[in-house]
């Protein structure tokens, strides 16, 4: 495979609002593709897995571009890239899960080019914001020639690579809910080097109060066919007391609710292994951020 | 495949040229312009050797459908020098440093650490080593390299505190 040359052929728009986009989109039939920072879908087309007939580029929508705190929601333009979201978390640390994602994402250059919007409709389950945003309980907005409509993520991701998304939709913003107060968040992930792509990742989100886990809400990555949302921790965990030995169970309860494989980064039963470590890690960090009583 | 009039102004000088779509920013600096400081690694996003500025920010050019950067003001590694021909502190740096072994990651390698130089003129050397992170030197001489970029933070001047303005976590 020559990966110097893209040796596919396409036409090439860069619309500058959604009305134009959704016109080129409708136009340009079922091989047309929305492209955004590029650093996935121009990879998977120098390596033929993808051969869209036409890119439409969304990152001269002034829309997709938004970044502000609105109406007690975080609201993240879909190409917004992430080295404008890492410059936003050093100032506002309200997500600080968000913010641990970003930093490890990748390289500097692709945190330059990547958006979080092309982050979610890549949908690999190994995606770094995903978790994070899942335990925020973020929102996405679509848009497509038949109206808008605002999705929760976890409703989101239905495959690998598979989501609720249609080919003619345009995904236009994350919406992060304002977190109460008293909530900590963290992410972490397990990798060959920093900028590499998850073996596994882990983000938590937890309201204390003292040494009382009120709620929480734990999400991972690279352990099943989507980024997932874990179901029985947090009813466990809820309106306890912190032990380390209740963390430990926790942990337990996680490494058997995952579904991971073995591919090339790991396999099924390392992850198995260190998912409940890398649980307790995560929560500790996020406990620890929430405040309270040490 | 339709080409159309994509206007790059590289190195301070503007060029017009007629392109393809699937024409990436790589290969229009080296066979068009003749710009053959950005290298081809791996073409996949993995290596960061064809690193170049596009309006300041460091962006891999084999990732870069050049239609994408109409009208972007781009710099490579043969821009840093003066008209004079003197090269950038940072390009001495390195050669004072030693660091600069088989020579085919350099020109990433400075333009990665000038993209960071710009933005803080005095990086710390965790700074150095997470900008550097994703642009690999097969000779391993990275240590050279963070001491390369850290004389020349440490050159810029006098060494201004880093205060960071982290409110508390939450």
């Amino acid at each position: 495979m020559n990966t110097r040359i893209l040796k596919a052929e396409f036409d090439y728009f860069a619309p500058a609002s959604i009305g134009e986009a959704l016109a080129l989109i409708a136009q340009n039939g079922p091989t047309a593709r929305f492209i955004a920072g590029g650093t996935d879908l121009l990879v998977q087309m120098k390596l033929e897995t993808v051969a869209p007939g036409c890119l439409i580029s969304l990152m001269k929508i002034s829309e997709l571009s938004v970044l502000k705190r609105e109406k007690g929601f975080l609201r993240i333009g879909a190409a917004v890239t992430w080295d404008r979201i890492l410059a936003f978390g050093s100032e506002d640390r309200s997500y600080p899960a968000l913010d641990d994602a970003v930093r490890c994402l990748g390289k500097v250059q692709v945190r330059r080019m990547g958006t979080i919007g092309g982050n979610l409709c890549t949908a690999s389950p190994a995606a770094d914001s995903a978790p994070a945003l899942l335990v925020y309980d973020s929102r996405v907005r679509l848009v497509s020639a038949r109206g808008r409509r605002t999705l929760l993520l976890d409703k989101y991701f239905l495959g690998v690579q598979q989501t609720a998304r249609a080919a003619d939709e345009i995904m236009t913003e994350i919406r992060i809910p304002a977190p109460r107060p008293d909530v900590g968040g963290a992410f972490q992930k397990l990798a060959r080097v920093g900028a590499d792509i998850s073996k596994i990742s882990c983000a938590v989100a937890v309201e204390r109060k003292g040494r009382v886990c009120v709620s929480c809400r734990v999400a991972m990555g690279a352990v099943a066919p989507v980024p997932l949302m874990i179901r029985g921790v947090p009813e466990f965990l809820q309106e306890k007391t912190v032990t380390a030995s209740l963390l430990v169970t926790a942990g337990r309860m996680i490494s058997d609710e995952i579904r991971p494989i073995t591919d090339v980064r790991s396999t099924a039963e390392y992850r198995k292994q260190v998912a409940g470590v890398l649980f307790r890690d995560v929560f500790q960090k996020a406990w620890t951020r929430a405040g309270g009583e040490p | 495949m339709k080409k159309t009039e994509v206007c790059l102004t590289v190195n301070g000088v503007t060029h017009h040229l007629g392109l393809s779509p699937n024409a990436l920013l790589l290969n229009v600096l080296r066979d068009e312009l003749g710009l053959t400081g950005a290298k081809y690694g791996c073409g996949t996003g993995q290596c960061g050797l064809c690193t170049v500025l596009v309006n300041g920010r460091a962006v891999l050019s084999c990732l870069t459908l050049a239609v994408a950067v109409d009208g972007a003001d781009i710099v490579t590694v043969e821009g840093l020098s003066r008209p004079d021909g003197s090269l950038d502190p940072i390009q001495e740096a390195f050669l004072d440093h030693g660091a600069i072994q088989c020579g085919y990651c350099t020109p990433a390698m400075v333009i990665t650490a000038k993209d960071l130089l710009n933005r803080n003129a005095h990086p710390t050397e965790p700074e150095i080593r997470e900008q550097i992170e994703g642009t690999l030197c097969r000779c391993t001489g990275y240590l050279s390299i963070v001491r390369a970029i850290k004389s020349c933070g440490d050159r810029a001047g006098a060494p201004a505190p880093r205060p960071s303005p982290m409110k508390k976590s939450r």
